[in-house]
């Protein structure tokens, strides 16, 4: 498949579909791991129906929070060379927003595990006279070839492009999945405030 | 003669009845003790929620906790031993506000209500012709304040003591189901307190907006601002107290206030000029066994939360002070019998740290009692055992009002006509996972009678605890170390006979 395409639109209706669906993703899974986490805390704190309830309002929020993560992405198709194909500009964006997130993921982690970064390399970076500085660069490196490597694998390799669209089908199936359960939660949060 | 009942006489008769209704009413106040002083003055009551008396400097703690109150209350009648009606939020404010006991007011569970003969049974119904205002920064202390709104002058809400959040679309939008919507927002944004939240970009986008708006006052409040803990309820107690210093002055008079402050409860979000005051002074408070309902607590991780929460105290302490200077400037002190106390306490100990617990030891059930007579200018140590369900009686007694006759309570010393009875019974229940609508199947129980305190726990099934009891001299032995119930069985089994006889009582109606 060609990278180029002339008079490609921007965006057709299945591939903005197919991004939702891949912001939806991450952000529900991620809430769906910690609400039920709290399962406990919540009954114990209340009861079974009030920890529902909390998942059910974490639910609501993660489609919000879905919706704003997928504008921006939208947005930042835009900056996207207008020549692109537009399931190659899908295929880059959904990529983006699941890295994105896989690195928030484990950012959250360090705390969820209580893991906290080797001594050795938290002595060297507090020795350097901009230790905040050292620590961006360290970032950095590290986020920096986990985006532009399978960028450019998408672009490059047809290989990969197919790989990765083959993965986002089946990913949007569970991600519709998690939909279901937005509005389940929809539902209870209703029924809580009427 | 005219033996026949007549229109003129029916007339005569019928100016009667008004007299006649009114009856009943004379004869109550006839019968009831009569008040020693005080009538048409003030009541206020000040709350300072999870205030353990067992870290107060003036009950015998070792850190002083709370030099402010030390010195107002060379002025105040001292309670040394005085309970909370429950071990949280909940069943603690309701016995407060009600004067009756958690079985009887039925608010076991979080966020619950009381049983509906108390809705208009309760402190604000009892003070019917004051001008009454409530405000609590406790969302469950407010669940049951606006329960009573209807018996109130005024109810300020809850949030408008709140610093102005950044989302107050969260109150608007689930203002019904308030609890909930707080706890699910604050596990989606706040991911400082644990460093992970539900959600992964605008977590981090909220903390970065927070971080700048609070950026004065993040430096002043290095644990964290004052909040319930919930994301968007930041709140300082200084606004509180100018807010209640500035408002009780320009209220009809005489009023009842009701204003139930958050702190000490956690999080223990101290200003900075508090922070390190306690940390290197070398307590060490005794290393006690670790109870049945032990959290796994080590000893070191309560050591430091028993700091933080120490070093809250003297904030307390500081803006209690704050507030008697507000009352006395505006000389409310000479006209308002003050009432400082809490709904629970909490404790540190055990391998337990708060006071979501089902272990009654004293530090969770034992709390301040402090009443600043008016124009009062000693003090006086009462050493008797009192309740909380003791305060609503009281206080209409001392302001003339009629004592419902459905409160629990007793008149306090020293303000009631007879001397305390020595045998007096006091009950402490906590059973927050009973609903109020059936019998207690579930619960800790309590009863302190002379100097001993027998805890009755029954219906753990998860923990495998049919039945405990334990039994303490807590005249000997303060710490409760020593469980006497094995080598004192025949006090064990006469505490254990009244109190199961109480629960049959309390159970009955509720029984199918």
């Amino acid at each position: 498949m060609t990278l180029v395409k002339p008079n490609s639109p921007l965006y057709t209706k299945q591939g903005l579909w197919s991004l939702f669906l891949m912001c939806v993703l991450p952000l529900h899974f991620w809430t769906l791991i910690l609400a039920f986490r709290d399962l406990s805390w919540l009954i114990d704190r209340s009861n079974l129906w009030d920890a529902i309830t909390v998942a059910s309002y974490g639910m609501v929020f993660a489609f919000v929070e879905s919706m704003l993560i997928f504008l921006i992405a939208i947005l930042l198709g835009f900056l996207v060379p207008k020549y692109w194909d537009y399931q190659h500009r899908t295929a880059l964006l959904s990529i983006l927003v699941i890295i994105t997130a896989l690195w928030a993921m484990v950012d959250q982690l360090f705390a969820l595990l209580n893991v906290s970064l080797p001594g050795g390399l938290l002595y060297f970076i507090a020795q350097q006279g901009h230790p905040l500085r050292v620590l961006y660069i360290i970032a950095l490196l590290l986020v920096a070839p986990t985006v532009l490597i399978p960028t450019c694998l998408i672009l490059k390799s047809d290989k990969v492009f197919k790989m990765v669209r083959g993965l986002i089908g089946r990913f949007t199936l569970l991600a519709a999945f998690y939909l279901l359960f937005d509005v389940i939660g929809l539902i209870i949060v209703v029924i809580r405030n009427v | 003669m005219k033996n026949k009942f007549n229109r003129r006489d029916f007339i005569k008769l019928a100016g009667l009845m008004p007299f006649s209704m009114m009856a009943p009413r004379l004869e109550k106040v006839i019968g009831s003790p009569q008040p020693l002083s005080g009538q048409n003055k003030n009541v206020l009551v000040i709350v300072f929620d999870a205030f353990s008396a067992y870290h107060v400097s003036m009950y015998g703690y070792q850190r002083e906790t709370t030099p402010n109150l030390a010195k107002l209350a060379e002025r105040a009648v001292i309670y040394h031993n005085h309970y909370a009606g429950g071990n949280f939020t909940t069943p603690g404010t309701a016995s407060l506000l009600t004067g009756t006991l958690p079985w009887s007011h039925r608010a076991f569970e979080a966020k619950a209500t009381v049983a509906p003969q108390y809705v208009t049974r309760n402190f604000f119904s009892a003070f019917e012709d004051y001008y009454r205002i409530a405000y609590t920064h406790n969302g469950w202390a407010n669940i049951l304040l606006e329960q009573f709104h209807a018996q109130m002058s005024e109810l300020v809400p809850w949030e408008s003591l709140f610093l102005r959040p950044y989302f107050g679309f969260v109150l608007d939008m689930f203002g019904k189901d308030i609890d909930n919507a707080m706890v699910a927002w604050t596990r989606n944004v706040d991911i400082k307190q644990y460093g992970y939240s539900y959600s992964l970009f605008l977590s981090q986008f909220y903390e970065v907006l927070k971080e700048q708006r609070y950026a004065t006052l993040n430096k002043e409040f290095p644990r964290g601002i004052p909040s319930t803990g919930f994301a968007d309820n930041d709140f300082l107690l200084e606004n509180a107290t100018d807010w209640v210093g500035k408002k009780l002055p320009n209220i009809p008079q005489p009023f009842l206030g009701y204003f139930h402050f958050l702190p000490p409860h956690g999080p223990y979000n101290t200003p900075l000029e508090f922070i390190g005051r306690f940390g290197h002074d070398g307590y060490k408070p005794i290393n006690k066994p670790v109870d049945v309902f032990s959290e796994n607590r080590s000893y070191a991780d309560l050591l430091e939360r028993r700091i933080e929460y120490d070093e809250y105290l003297l904030y307390v302490d500081r803006e209690f002070g704050r507030l008697f200077n507000y009352l006395e400037t505006a000389g409310l002190m000479e006209n308002t019998w003050l009432v400082l106390t809490s709904d629970h306490g909490e404790m540190f100990e055990r391998g337990i740290s708060g006071h979501s617990t089902n272990a009654l030891y004293q530090p969770v059930i034992r709390i301040p009692l402090l009443i600043f007579e008016p124009g009062r200018k000693t003090s006086m140590d009462i050493y008797t055992r009192t309740s909380a369900v003791d305060v609503l009686p009281t206080l209409a007694h001392l302001t003339g009002h009629q004592i419902p006759d459905w409160t629990e309570g007793v008149l306090l010393p020293p303000y009631a006509p007879t001397s305390p009875d020595p045998n007096r019974s006091i009950y402490v229940v906590e059973a927050n996972r009973n609903d109020g609508s059936i019998p207690l199947t579930r619960a800790s129980t309590v009863i302190v009678r002379g100097g001993y305190k027998l805890l009755y726990y029954f219906g753990y099934k998860e923990r495998e605890i049919d039945e405990l009891i334990r039994l303490f001299n807590i005249e000997t032995d303060p710490e409760e170390l020593i469980d006497l119930y094995a080598s004192q069985k025949d006090i064990a089994d006469e505490l254990l006979k009244e109190l199961k006889s109480k629960l049959d009582e309390v159970n009955r109606p509720y029984l199918k």
